[in-house]
């Protein structure tokens, strides 16, 4: 599903964010990538959906090498990619419906399909009695809940999450992780960068490690250290 | 398709609310800009008329000493009616000195000190000739000609008045072409501010509809919309300013519908045509403004 080809990717010259990283994912796997801060986990998230392009090496997507895809068919791309990050990027002035709505809105989707399809997700979230509320009026879990909705209603092949348990307290953290876990068991492959070693641990997944923008551990079935 | 159009308005009528003093703005400064491009299009095309006019009008003139004899007269009127290859014998005019006091009165009505130095029995009478030889220096050789005959104080060149004109007529043209495109630039530029700012409160929205696989068509659509209507209503409201101008103007040079200013004018069609014009070089300019503001956010 997702193949890295000795992909080094640097902000600076002396800033190297990636080097030479090499990994597949198969389809339906669920993968953690682990490290402290600024060891590349979520630049390597970014590579994965061009967010970012690689100074060297190939990212290949669902058979594609998305570095070579021109610019127009990058939203495509983006459709078979749900994104989930710690701040939750809900849309503040919108209900729970409508931010959910609003990533079938953008690429087109007619009213009915919206109709039909929002609530469904909203029900597989567990907040099928909050489609009326605003972000604000929300428990952080539940926002995270919204956010998770939102990526994960056009049914794309891939959700990649960036520390989505890390503003959250760990009871909260563990429903989220089972939410994704209940994803995952659909097909849907899941990649998530975290520092969280408690969800990590308690997954049992498998787990790559970064040390500044190295792999340094690939293993299946792995715990956080 | 449906839920795409409806999309794309609902969000450019959104624009518009959140953003409601640069827009003014934005509008204000682009129909001023669009007035004072059409009024220079309309200022050239009425000089051009009255040159037209003037062309075809009187281009000589010989004006006789006011103490030039009835015989002297007579003669002149012979020798100019002896050239019927190069003045039209039949549009040949003589204006006595009464005739030609009148006239000077009306020219000269801007400028007492000079009409006082004038009374009807100094004032020389005069010929009004209009050529039909197209080269001009054949009129300026016979013109001269009649220079050398008895009783005739000066021979004047419409020409060189024509000259004048034309060469004030250039210079209007040039400034207000350089104003206006000035003008239109400072349109554009804040048109192109007003989408940027629209767009930069709402860079969250943009981020998300990235990432979620909105194309950047769909992204820019709204925001080169509320550029466009814009620019369409400032185009609007400059028709509306030039079109009293022009009525205005039109009004007060009949009062002197008996001189050449009465030439300095534009018919309706002229203008109907500049108007549209003026239309689309708003909507365009809004469009490509808001187009440019927003493709510098779409680099994600």
């Amino acid at each position: 599903m997702i193949r890295l080809e000795s992909v080094t990717k640097s902000y600076s010259s002396d800033v190297i964010a990636v080097r030479d990283a090499s990994f597949e994912i198969a389809k339906g796997e669920f993968v953690f990538l682990v490290g402290p801060s600024g060891s590349g986990k979520s630049t390597l998230l970014r590579l994965m959906n061009r967010q970012e392009q690689p100074e060297r090496g190939t990212v290949w997507v669902a058979g594609k090498d998305i570095n070579d895809m021109p610019e127009s068919k990058v939203p495509y791309l983006r459709r078979t990619i749900g994104n989930i990050f710690q701040d939750y990027k809900l849309l503040p002035n919108k209900t729970v419906f409508e931010n959910v709505a609003f990533a079938l809105e953008v690429i087109g989707r007619p009213r009915h399909v919206i109709r039909q399809q929002v609530p469904a997700v909203l029900e597989l979230v567990g907040l099928a009695d909050k489609e009326d509320r605003f972000p604000h009026q929300l428990s952080g879990g539940e926002q995270q809940r919204v956010s998770i909705a939102r990526a994960f209603v056009n049914r794309p092949l891939i959700l990649l999450a960036d520390e989505p348990t890390g503003n959250l307290d760990p009871g909260t953290g563990e429903g989220i992780m089972r939410l994704l876990d209940r994803i995952n068991s659909t097909g849907t492959t899941v990649v998530m960068a975290t520092h969280d070693t408690r969800v990590v641990n308690m997954m049992r997944r498998r787990v790559v490690q970064l040390d500044r923008g190295v792999i340094v551990r690939d293993q299946e079935r792995g715990v956080y250290d | 398709m449906l839920s795409r159009i409806s999309y794309a308005l609902r969000e450019t009528a959104a624009g518009f609310r959140r953003n409601v003093t640069l827009t003014a703005a934005a509008i204000i400064t682009s129909a001023v800009s669009l007035l004072l491009v059409g009024t220079t299009f309309l200022i050239q095309r009425a000089f051009d008329n009255l040159l037209t006019r003037w062309k075809g009008d009187v281009e000589l003139i010989v004006y006789v000493r006011s103490d030039a004899t009835p015989e002297q007269v007579q003669l002149i009127e012979g020798a100019l009616k002896s050239q019927p290859s190069i003045i039209d014998v039949d549009r040949l005019r003589y204006l006595n000195q009464a005739e030609s006091y009148a006239e000077a009165e009306r020219l000269f009505a801007g400028d007492p000190g000079t009409l006082r130095l004038l009374t009807p029995e100094n004032i020389p009478s005069q010929f009004k000739v209009v050529p039909i030889a197209e080269d001009s220096a054949l009129v300026r050789e016979l013109g001269e000609q009649f220079r050398q005959l008895a009783g005739v104080k000066e021979v004047a060149y419409a020409q060189d008045v024509f000259d004048v004109v034309s060469r004030v007529s250039h210079f209007i043209r040039v400034a207000t072409t350089a104003m206006s495109i000035i003008l239109l630039v400072v349109a554009v530029g804040l048109i192109w501010n007003t989408i940027r700012t629209a767009m930069f409160a709402r860079r969250r929205e943009i981020e998300v509809m990235k990432l979620v696989g909105a194309t950047n068509w769909f992204i820019r659509i709204p925001f080169m919309l509320e550029g466009l209507v814009q620019g369409l209503v400032g185009g609007i409201l400059s028709c509306l300013g030039l079109w009293g101008l022009n009525t205005a103007w039109t009004n007060a040079v009949s009062d002197f519908n008996d001189t050449e200013l009465a030439a300095l004018v534009v018919t309706d069609g002229y203008a109907s045509w500049i108007m549209v014009l003026l239309l689309g070089i708003g909507a365009l300019a809004g469009a490509i403004g808001s187009g440019i503001a927003a493709s510098r956010f779409l680099d994600v």
